[in-house]
């Protein structure tokens, strides 16, 4: 294999990253191929984007795919949600529970969503129901929440519910009953029903879509992974079909939200797992990074992946990126085992507005469409990239390497007139936005850090995305962090297709149990062995040896009369009392960093409410060390000077072309980085270099002390 | 002047009437108390858009912290709420939980600065702790912890939360006692100290704070998170001041109460000036008390001011039907934060300076010592529907204020399950699938069906999964309900409805609690027409058969389809019953009021809500006069004769009894129509400023009387309303339903419900001076 591609599907571009693992000489070569993104028929710009890496790496598309392993993170099942291009579901609940997916908890649904929404009580409403009221179905049964089946099977109302929903022409079932986590024995069942009824129907059951106590969240995961089931079986379908006629003979890799690689088959079956999974890539991009190669310093990382409608905050601690079990779908909140990535609308595209005496930037977003006014694609108003534009961070004539021309005057001439009640010209008012908007964006991710129990103060930030490298060195600032860096550069700006290809193959499976201290170890052992033989053998399924599977083992613990479920990492092997005991002290001393000394009141006990055993290996022996990066130093990599800054305040700028920085190569702030991508601004009391992995480091002189 | 204020402050000092704070309240705060007041004179507009997002993320965190740390089932149902405050306790910033919570703040601390400053005297490093109703919480269970900011010695400002609290003693445990007389068997009360003195815990006082609980080692943990979330907010709010100087932290922190204020002006003075009243009851001041208790809600707006007043409000008796001014108070500002100051994202408190409150001590919305008042605090959801019936008529008068209005939501039903489990494990809470209630009709639209409560939009219900795993119990059903919300040309949201039965119990009993008349005569009230929304129920159904279901694989899809020994229904305050295997007892839970006629609602809704059972048949027909073909199918030109004849036998109800006297005519002032109410607006006839029909021109009565005076009227029984239970059944004074109607083109244009001893509520009274 001489190709390792990665491609990343987002609503605006389809990035790829293709790295040549033998080139002539050196290290192995990155190339960016970008293309617009084509729904409904995605397949088309995957193509387009692996066609611009075959010509970038100077090869025809058919040679390159004819010696290269595809890893793909997929925005099929998202966009099909978002345009509401989904199957027809029909519902399959215990009776009198399914009205639970209308309930929607009632309050928690505003969770997420933004405080100016929760203020508003008479502008609230909910979304469309997932599956309308009469495609809702209720069987007879009941299990308890020791397992017990209260109420047995009634297979023939089932077989009058399969078959009323078969006549209203469903594309999917979605099958999802209360306590289906403590005996799955009737959803198993009622499946096999379906099947009778309807073979090719595609159904999914909730405790093999997400096996957590919590039968709303439980309930919306399974009907989203059956809403996506059918378009992401017929995407996955076309792809093969055009990357066969292309060349390609291996097999397609698909990235989960999980943090690591599936088969394509295990993501036609669960496609609830690829919702997501483009920022979670980022993600795992970064903290690869940062174990292997460290720039910056630190294993401690919040990422900022800043586009054009929204930032996307990832909190790496220790090199292990931050999971957490829920992901939301507008106001549906549901269950899945997910990297947590936040999203907070800021960016590129978010509009500077006044609201009375008070200027303001966001949450709405000008998107690609119609864009920034500097795009000169018809928007009319500003927004931050209009600021930056202005402010001198950005090059009119070098934007996305001088592909797109940037009208400067009439981005300037709208923040004047915005900044005029303000008594503010076009320029000051430009700084003021990009002050708010990045003190906006450090806040989010204050507030993030602070609700995980960290203190940014411990982190570095590593920036990227479209603009990553324009807010990263202020974002780090804001927050009292030392360093902010560009990870590799300019690919920075196709981050989450690199994530890509530094993921390993990953398949966790879980059990929710309710066990209460003391716990009895052999059915922690049955419920162990039982999961690893699950992993291991859908591992083998991928295509990976099973000696280079790694197997790692998760609890979840809680104080029995508290409610916060803490995970840890746990010993696998055989457990006794003592291996038991050392789980209950691992989590006592996990809850305690995360909650302080004393938080927790062991004299109520412990209660065990999940066990979970992940299984990785690698899929390529390709060392992301070995990526070769940066110029050699030989060439003039000062490009000129220009005023960056508002009014009085600009100050001459040096300006380089980062992609011939050597290794090694420093200056002193201000100045900026140009690559074709990415653009990076280093103030003026920073300085900047560029670490042996070709990341932009940048160091923020902190010494003055910030709160 | 002074005499004046010195009576107000031996009067309202927080031993047998409420504490509040004087006008010249500062004057008596020891000068040993350093209070900063230096703010820049101005400000830059992007430092106070800086400050301003960093104070809410600091506020936010606050809560954050408190969750985390306690760990708490009670806390993270968001039972609590923080706020960030001046030096002289003015809200700059509330949080999106419970509105009311945190009422308190504001009080005790003015309390503590007035009382306390001298000695023990308020430092840096102090956090003081206070539960007493009289003071500075909602009700005793609801703590307050505040805590000083200090810049250089001078006192800068307060961070302060309230939570509730699992157990503080009390005759009965979780401290709703229903039975209890008066205080002295309510959960402990304790009056503002100083229990962190310098940053240190004073241990003697810790040990007096937990002493009365049932549950001392998780009342301590509580204790440390909600003082872990004051040190945490007032910390960060201390790193802000230092970052951009305290006197432009200050400056933003006015600003934000300047804009609160400005924006309530401003609004304000788009109503025309009036007075509005609402009557609400309240069943069964001790258990079994068959007499509801009348209160009554006074807002008079003149200009950019409201005058508030609890005048017609019964006197407290012994029972537990009273809340203190700070509850009350804080019902009224709780609503203002989610209505018409919504865009102000919970920073309220500049409208307070623009309100007078005129409580008449002594009475049960405004209870002096020694009544009880820990398990009133349910009765502050009636009070914020009344006031939120009472804003929504008067932002109605303004087309922009008009779309942010929502009518009532739904009283709160609480039943708590107490008992043991197979294993002998204790339980002892309260199932709060009411938040899952559903929401008012607003202007535009229908409310939202179990929406939760829009006095604290964050309320969730828990998962049945979770609520199994905690109570000894099995849900058969948790579904919509039809028919509870209220119907109207937009209806109100639909409640639920939950079913549950004894699992691995051994033994239980179900304790209830409920606001207003929320088991017996109504939920949330309807404007303009729209129908209020029926009362929710605790009905047990004793020694069903549900075993032979079980074993014939089958689950009851209502407890009506069960065969029973006995059907119990249990009043809104019962004091244990118990529930045996086999027994089912089933919560209904209510829906949000209507707005509106409901025969001017789109028939096609009418159809589409029916189908997905959304309403009954009998709403169906006989509310809204829809009419579907024998293929279930809309059928216009049946539905247009059935609602022609119900406007018809609308012409025969009698004039409007109204005995609210004449007063001289208003004269005509020139200006154009203009409504004041949906239906109904203010217009120059004959010479003369007048209400009218804005549907049809119907002169309904001089401009400033009750446009009631002049409408067809009719009573009837309130179980008129679709599903509304006999009210009979718990309480002996008749109730009744009254709905009032344009004379000319017979809309229906305002319900209520009423003692039928009451004359007609004037509902709103413009002044005649400054007509609109």
């Amino acid at each position: 294999m001489r190709y390792l591609i990665g491609v990343d599907i987002g609503g605006t571009f389809t990035d790829c990253v293709a790295i040549d693992t033998r080139p002539g000489g050196g290290g192995a070569v990155p190339r960016i191929g970008k293309a617009l993104s084509t729904p409904p028929d995605f397949q088309s710009g995957f193509i387009a984007a692996l066609q611009a890496a075959a010509d970038m790496h100077q090869v025809p598309l058919n040679e390159m795919l004819g010696d290269a392993h595809i890893y793909h993170g997929c925005t099929v099942g998202t966009n099909a949600l978002v345009e509401n291009k989904v199957a027809r579901v029909g519902l399959i609940a215990t009776r009198g529970h399914t009205d639970t997916i209308f309930h929607m908890r009632a309050g928690a649904r505003l969770k997420w969503l933004p405080s100016n929404y929760i203020a508003h009580v008479a502008k609230q409403t909910k979304p469309a129901p997932l599956v309308p009221k009469h495609l809702c179905e209720g069987v007879d049964e009941r299990v308890t929440f020791d397992g017990v089946a209260l109420v047995e099977l009634n297979e023939d109302t089932a077989r009058g519910a399969i078959q009323r929903l078969i006549d209203q022409k469903v594309d999917a079932i979605a099958i999802s009953l209360v306590w289906a986590t403590a005996n799955p024995a009737h959803e198993q069942r009622l499946r096999e029903l379906v099947r009778e009824l309807a073979p090719t129907m595609f159904v999914s059951i909730s405790s093999e879509v997400s096996a957590r106590v919590g039968e709303y969240e439980r309930t919306i995961a399974t009907i989203v992974n059956s809403l996506i089931g059918p378009p992401m079986q017929f995407y996955l379908d076309a792809l093969a079909g055009d990357l066969a006629a292309n060349g390609y003979r291996g097999a397609l890799q698909i990235m989960s939200c999980t943090g690591g690689l599936i088969d394509a088959a295990h993501a036609a079956a669960l496609p609830v797992l690829t919702i997501g999974s483009g920022p979670v890539a980022g993600l795992i991009g970064a903290a690869d990074l940062s174990r292997r190669a460290q720039p910056g310093g630190s294993q401690n990382v919040v990422t900022a992946d800043v586009g054009g409608t929204t930032l996307d905050i990832g909190t790496i601690f220790q090199s292990e990126p931050v999971r957490r079990p829920t992901a939301s779908h507008g106001q549906y909140e549901y269950f899945v085992p997910t990297l947590d990535v936040r999203s907070v609308g800021a960016g590129g595209g978010s509009i500077i507005r006044a609201e009375g005496n008070v200027l303001k930037v966001g949450p709405e977003s000008a998107g690609a469409r119609p864009g920034p006014i500097c795009f000169g694609r018809g928007g009319t108003r500003p927004t931050v990239t209009d600021a930056a534009a202005v402010l001198g961070f950005l090059d009119p004539d070098y934007f996305f390497g001088g592909r797109l021309k940037l009208d400067r005057a009439a981005a300037e001439a709208a923040l004047a007139e915005l900044g005029q009640p303000f008594g503010m010209d076009g320029s000051q008012t430009a700084a003021a936005a990009m002050r708010i908007v990045n003190s906006q964006m450090a806040d989010a991710i204050w507030l993030a850090l602070t609700q995980q129990g960290y203190d940014p103060r411990d982190f570095i930030l590593y920036g990227f995305g479209g603009a990553g490298g324009i807010h990263a060195a202020a974002i780090a600032r804001e927050l009292g962090m030392a360093k902010a860096v560009i990870p590799l550069s300019d690919l920075a700006a196709a981050w989450s297709a690199f994530g890509i290809t530094a993921s390993e193959a990953l398949i966790a499976q879980s059990d929710a149990v309710s066990m209460v201290s003391p716990f009895d170890p052999a059915q922690i052992n049955h419920r162990w062995r039982a999961l690893e033989s699950r992993v291991t053998a859908k591992l083998i399924g991928q295509g990976v040896p099973s000696k280079a599977i790694r197997l790692s083992h998760h609890a979840e613990l809680r104080y029995a009369l508290q409610i916060n479920q803490v995970p840890i990492q746990v010993e696998g092997g055989s457990y006794d009392s003592s291996a038991v005991d050392r789980m209950v002290t691992g989590f006592e001393r996990e809850y305690e960093r995360l909650y302080g000394k004393g938080a927790g009141y062991a004299a109520a006990g412990f209660q065990l409410t999940s066990l979970e055993v992940r299984g990785r290996a690698a899929l390529t022996d390709v060392k992301m060390e070995a990526i070769g990066l940066g110029g050699h130093g030989d060439a003039v990599a000062l490009k000129g000077y220009r005023d960056v800054g508002s009014g009085s305040g600009a100050v001459r700028t040096a300006v380089y072309d980062g992609a011939l920085l050597a290794p090694g190569s420093r200056t002193a702030g201000p100045a900026i980085l140009e690559f074709p991508d990415t653009t990076v601004v280093i103030d003026a009391k920073s300085s900047v270099s560029i670490h042996a992995s070709g990341s932009v480091v940048i160091d923020l002189d902190t010494s003055e002390g910030v709160s | 002047m002074a005499t004046a204020a010195t009576d107000f402050e031996k009067q309202w000092n927080g031993r047998v009437q409420s504490y509040r704070p004087s006008p010249t309240w500062k004057s008596r705060v020891a000068p040993r108390l350093k209070l900063h007041e230096t703010t820049s004179e101005t400000i830059d507009p992007v430092d106070f858009e800086v400050i301003r997002q960093k104070l809410w993320t600091i506020n936010i965190a606050h809560g954050d912290t408190i969750t985390r740390i306690s760990g708490s089932p009670v806390l993270a149902t968001l039972d609590f709420n923080m706020s960030i405050l001046t030096e002289d306790a003015e809200v700059v910033l509330n949080a999106p939980y419970v509105q009311f919570l945190n009422a308190g703040a504001p009080l005790g601390i003015r309390y503590i600065m007035e009382n306390y400053a001298d000695r023990p005297g308020i430092d840096e490093g102090d956090v003081y702790c206070c539960n007493d109703p009289w003071i500075g919480a909602c009700h005793q269970m609801d703590v307050l912890f505040a805590a000083p900011i200090f810049v250089e010695d001078q006192l800068f400002g307060w961070v302060a939360n309230a939570g509730h609290q699992y157990d503080l003693g009390g005759i009965v445990p979780g401290g709703w006692p229903q039975n209890a007389e008066d205080v002295f068997s309510d959960p402990i009360v304790l009056p503002p100290f100083k229990l962190i003195e310098k940053g240190e815990m004073r241990k003697d006082l810790e040990a007096v704070y937990l002493r009365q609980s049932r549950l001392p080692d998780m009342v301590a943990l509580d204790l440390r998170a909600q003082i872990a979330g004051v040190v945490f907010a007032r910390d960060q709010v201390l790193g802000l001041c230092k970052r951009f100087g305290a006197p432009t932290v200050k400056a933003a922190m006015r600003m934000m109460l300047d804009q609160a204020q400005d924006s309530f002006r401003r609004k304000l003075s788009l109503i025309p000036d009036g007075v509005w009243t609402e009557t609400r009851y309240i069943d069964e001041p001790l258990p079994g008390i068959r007499t509801p208790q009348r209160t009554q809600l006074t807002v008079t707006k003149q200009g950019d001011r409201l005058a508030i007043e609890n005048a017609g409000t019964d006197a407290q008796t012994p029972g537990t039907n009273g809340i203190p001014f700070c509850t009350w108070s804080g019902s009224i500002t709780g609503i203002i934060s989610v209505s018409m100051l919504f865009e102000q994202l919970f920073a309220y408190g500049g409208s307070e300076r623009q309100i007078d409150y005129r409580p008449t001590p002594g009475t049960l919305t405004c209870v002096n010592h020694p009544a009880a008042t820990s398990g009133g605090i349910l009765h502050a959801v009636t009070m914020m529907n009344a006031i939120q019936a009472i804003l929504s008529r008067m932002m109605a008068c303004d087309p922009d204020l008009k779309g942010d209005l929502v009518a009532p939501t739904a009283d709160f039903a609480m039943p708590v399950l107490i008992g043991t489990d197979d294993r002998d494990k204790f339980f002892g809470q309260a199932i709060l699938d009411s938040f899952a209630c559903g929401s008012g009709a607003r202007s535009f639209g229908d409310g939202v069906d179990t929406s939760g409560p829009t006095y604290s939009p964050l309320s969730m219900i828990l998962n049945v999964e979770q609520l199994e795993q905690w109570y000894p119990i099995v849900y058969l059903y948790r579904r919509d309900d039809a028919d509870g919300g209220g119907a109207g040309k937009w209806r109100g949201g639909n409640g639920l409805r939950s079913a549950i039965t004894p699992y691995r119990a051994k033994t239980m009993s179900v304790v209830t609690n409920t606001g207003g008349q929320g088991a017996t005569t109504q939920n949330g009230q309807g404007l303009f027409g729209g129908l209020p929304s029926p009362a929710g129920h605790y009905i047990i159904r004793r020694d069903t058969d549900l075993a032979a279901w079980f074993s014939a694989r089958k689950v009851p899809g209502e407890i009506a389809d069960l065969a029973a020994g006995e059907t119990i229904h249990l009043s809104g305050k019962s004091n244990g019953t118990t529930l045996n295997p086999g027994d089912v007892f089933e919560l209904r839970v209510g829906g949000g009021g209507g707005y509106g006629d409901p025969i001017e609602r789109d028939p096609a809704m009418v159809a589409q809500d029916f189908v997905v059972g959304a309403i009954s048949q009998r709403a169906m027909a006989d509310v809204y006069g829809v009419v579907l073909d024998a293929d279930g199918e809309l059928d216009s030109t049946a539905t247009e004769v059935r609602r022609q004849s119900l406007r018809d036998a609308r012409g025969t109800w009698q004039a409007c009894p109204w005995e609210g006297g004449n007063t001289p005519p208003v004269p005509a002032n020139g200006k154009a129509p203009r409504l004041v109410h949906e239906y109904v607006r203010a217009a120059d006839r004959d010479g003369e400023r007048v209400l009218e029909c804005a549907t049809c021109g119907h002169r309904l009565s001089a401009y400033d009387r009750s446009y009631k005076s002049g409408t067809l009227y009719r009573e009837e029984p309130v179980t008129a309303i679709p599903s509304a239970p006999d009210p009979a059944v718990f309480v002996d004074t008749e109730m009744v339903l009254r709905s009032y109607c344009c004379p000319g083109c017979k809309t229906q244009i305002a319900t209520e419900i009423a003692r039928a001893d009451e004359a007609i509520f004037p509902e709103m009274r413009l002044l005649a001076a400054n007509a609109a």
